[in-house]
């Protein structure tokens, strides 16, 4: 009898011990994504504050040239924010009203043939964009504006709002969508057309989730690289005119990283230039997070 | 009120403009690449050396890393999935590793590749290598892993577990034999999702993995290339500019085909699994 | 005699679910005329036939005649914007929009063209007074509408409804959701309104309708098992069923 007791209680020892090992390794491997974004800021910082403490304000002149060492990021900031202006310009407009299209006037089967297609959409690699940047938009830029040649700001917006398309247009339209029917059902109940609802009623509504749609979008764009640095010039300077090649931030990084050799000055400012677009991203963020919590009481959140 | 009536026509015409814009330039994008890359493109191709005009090493490569990195991320992103909704939803640790997902969602790409090159390459010794990129694709991954995951097992109905329970199964044993397996396909979406979305990928692996053209690795701890750093790269050195758009847009089609199956098989999982169970498995 | 309303062989289906059967009801002007019956019945939808709210709904069909002023409100050549100002509506559950109190009451005569400021003003003074908002909520008209309390929302709602000057109110069981003190301040206001605004209300309670309503119709399954003067109904049901539902033999 003793021992058959004694057997049992061990049974049920094994038996937590094992639970919690379970628990604990799963808790452990969670936590790893934790981990990876503490040593994501970590390093890029500790890396990029050697280019700060070294160039100083040098970092913000306004004369970039890898080869010759002058690293001052301030017309990469400039361009980089130049072109995704630009790139939202094109998108903002085009993607919210498709966004209202899809959500309030799209029959349903072309409703589920166009989502598929923004999805597509943002699912094609940016070196893919990158490419047809080379092959398709800036031989037509070069035509239309009679240019030396297509690799211009212009033709990087075009190709960045492209790839901001499908943030806005999903979000948006999910937003819109989310839009309580008790709200559409108030309005039209006292004789508004569909459309008087939907500017009078769901449009405001949805406001604050499209604008943060835009943010994101943004964000995104800011932080893109390949298609960016394939198709704007990498001719850094500060312009206003769309229609000169320019420089960008990640643009400069993914071509002066691959020649730098640890401990460089060109290994440690491409650092500095993340350190810098990471500040940027973050900024944006957290301001698309915050517009999101503002969202009035009895409308969806995301 | 005419002028209303006449309006209500209006708008939806006019809002059916920038839609099609929205589809005309996704069609436009497809059918260029895919004319320049089929001009191009041959089965001879695919099999040949990249040193002999072919993109071989490339295509498998990107297979390597592709493969690896799904495996890594899988595990990791459901044992984590798992960690999130079965064992303590909504407990402090998960609050901070859902932030830290959704902010690690919002990292630039070219901030891994930085990473990957100072803490994976250097740090930890691992130099420019497959096991690099395996491991920086695998931080990139995680957050559609995750949260692709957490979908397809909240959509196990509780009475399955219930049942599980009531007939003496502990708690890890209902998930290793009735949660995951029901959840499987969801898993397997979120998985094959996160593949595609890193299988075009290029400046991280360009800086952790394949900064130069490369032979295919007999070893993780080996450089590769993918067709994204190929494509780069041959944009980058290949000195006849209409030659490197040529095997560019070659390359480009491959890539394009492979993510565009990706999708699709995600897709078709969703649809054939939401007909038979109903919402299951994402 | 010419009714403010009339259904003349109303059929309804959700589907293939047959919900009215050959519904003839008739709302006299200036009356409030009481919906009753079990749950599922079809109050609700025969409500939302009368303002073609109805065709909101996936699947729903409808076949017959639904006459405001003798003309059919399903007519193509009608517009079905102003069937629904002249035909107001109050939800069962308070909805107000996600605006400012103000607003919410602007909203209305706003989309049917009023422009003037002063002119708004004074409809969303006179419609709060007539649901006896105003002096709660004069002071904040800027307010959320959401700050005010569910009472105070289904009031803004009926305010918002009265808006827009309408002829005939529907009310879903308007109080339903609502404390008793509440509840006889709206059954006030419905008989203030009664002079001037045809009623229709549908509702659970037996004792609402016999305080508030001058004529009842009984629905059970769909059909009209009687109608009359309330006293009648309520006194002296024709209807076997009718007996029945009001004693309480079945929800």
């Amino acid at each position: 009898m003793k021992r058959s007791r004694t057997y049992k209680e061990l049974k049920y020892l094994i038996r937590r011990l094992a639970k919690d090992r379970v628990v604990a390794a799963l808790s452990a491997v969670s936590s790893l994504p934790i981990f990876v974004l503490l040593l994501i800021i970590i390093f890029i910082t500790w890396q990029g504050l050697t280019a700060f403490r070294m160039l100083g304000l040098e970092m913000f002149g306004f004369r970039w040239d890898a080869e010759y060492g002058y690293f001052g990021a301030t017309p990469l900031i400039f361009g980089s924010i130049t072109v995704v202006a630009g790139a939202l310009l094109i998108a903002i407009p085009i993607g919210v009203l498709s966004a209202i299209f899809l959500a309030e006037y799209a029959p349903h089967w072309l409703r589920d043939v166009v989502k598929p297609m923004v999805e597509l959409l943002a699912a094609i690699p940016s070196i893919i964009y990158g490419v047809f940047a080379l092959v398709f938009v800036a031989p037509i830029i070069k035509e239309v504006f009679s240019l030396p040649s297509g690799l211009v700001a212009l033709t990087s917006s075009m190709i960045l709002s492209i790839m901001t398309l499908p943030t806005i247009v999903s979000i948006s339209s999910e937003t819109i969508s989310a839009v309580p029917k008790e709200y559409r059902r108030a309005s039209i109940a006292l004789g508004a057309t569909h459309w008087q609802t939907v500017k009078g009623v769901v449009i405001p509504t949805a406001a604050p989730g499209i604008v943060a749609s835009i943010i994101l979008g943004f964000g995104r764009a800011i932080g893109e690289t390949v298609a960016v640095a394939l198709a704007i010039g990498a001719r850094a300077k500060v312009s206003w005119s769309l229609l000169e090649p320019m420089h960008a931030l990640t643009a400069a990084i993914i071509y002066v990283f691959p020649e730098a050799a640890y401990g460089e000055m060109s290994w440690y400012v491409c650092f500095g230039l993340g350190v810098i677009l990471f500040a940027i991203t973050f900024a944006v963020n957290t301001v698309a997070g915050f517009i999101l919590r503002k969202v009035p009481k009895g409308v969806v959140q995301l | 009120m005419r002028q209303r009536r006449i309006w209500e026509k209006i708008v939806p015409l006019a809002l059916s403009i920038p839609a099609s814009i929205v589809v005309l330039t996704f069609l436009v994008v497809v059918v260029v690449v895919g004319l320049r890359g089929i001009g191009v493109l041959s089965w001879e191709m695919v099999a040949t050396s990249i040193y002999h005009g072919g993109i071989a090493e490339a295509v498998v490569g990107t297979l390597y890393l592709l493969v690896g990195a799904a495996i890594m991320a899988a595990v990791v992103g459901i044992a984590t999935a798992v960690y999130l909704v079965e064992y303590a939803p909504g407990g402090r640790l998960s609050r901070i590793v859902t932030q830290a997902l959704n902010n690690l969602a919002g990292v630039p790409t070219i901030i891994f590749g930085l990473f990957g090159a100072i803490f994976f390459c250097r740090i930890l010794g691992l130099g420019v290598s497959l096991l690099s990129g395996w491991l920086i694709l695998t931080c990139m991954m995680l957050p559609i892993v995750v949260r692709g995951s957490q979908e397809a097992l909240r959509m196990v109905p509780k009475s399955f577990r219930d049942a599980a329970q009531a007939l003496g199964a502990s708690k890890w044993r209902t998930i290793r034999d009735v949660v995951l397996p029901t959840a499987a396909p969801g898993l397997a979406t979120s998985v094959i999702l996160g593949v595609s979305r890193v299988a075009g990928e290029t400046a991280a692996i360009l800086f952790v993995c394949s900064p130069v053209l490369a032979p295919l690795p007999k070893s993780p701890l080996e450089p590769t290339v993918a067709l994204a750093t190929y494509i780069w790269l041959v944009l980058m050195t290949q000195p006849d500019p209409e030659r490197a758009l040529a095997l560019a847009s070659a390359a480009c089609l491959v890539l394009l085909v492979v993510v565009m199956l990706l999708n699709t098989v995600a897709y078709a999982i969703r649809v054939y699994y939401r007909r038979r169970w109903g919402r299951i498995g994402v | 005699m010419e009714y403010k309303m009339e259904t003349q062989n109303l059929n309804v289906w959700y589907g293939d679910n047959h919900v009215l059967k050959d519904v003839d009801l008739k709302i006299l002007e200036n009356q409030v005329t009481a919906l009753i019956g079990p749950s599922g019945c079809g109050k609700s939808t025969l409500l939302m036939t009368l303002n073609r709210l109805i065709e909101l709904i996936d699947g729903a069909r409808v076949e017959g005649r639904v006459l405001l002023d003798g003309e059919d409100i399903y007519n193509h050549d009608v517009d079905v914007t102003d069937i629904r100002r002249r035909v107001g509506m109050v939800f069962q559950k308070p909805n107000p929009l996600p605006k400012s109190i103000y607003e919410n009451v602007a909203y209305g005569p706003r989309i049917h063209g009023v422009r003037d400021k002063k002119k708004l003003d004074r409809i969303v003074k006179k419609s709060l007074q007539a649901v006896g908002l105003w002096d709660e909520v004069h002071d904040r008209l800027n307010d959320s509408a959401f700050n005010l309390s569910v009472g105070q929302q289904q009031r803004l709602c009926i305010a918002r409804a009265l808006a827009v000057k309408p002829e005939v109110l529907l009310m879903d069981e308007p109080c339903s959701a609502l404390d008793p003190t509440t509840t006889r301040r709206i059954e006030e206001v419905i008989r203030a309104l009664k002079t001037t605004i045809t009623v229709v209300i549908v509702t659970h309670n037996m004792h609402q309708a016999m305080r508030v309503s001058d004529y009842t119709a009984f629905l059970y399954m769909g059909r009209i098992a009687e109608y009359g003067e309330t006293e009648q109904v309520f006194e002296n049901p024709k209807n076997p069923l009718t007996r029945d539902y009001i004693n309480g033999r079945f929800g």
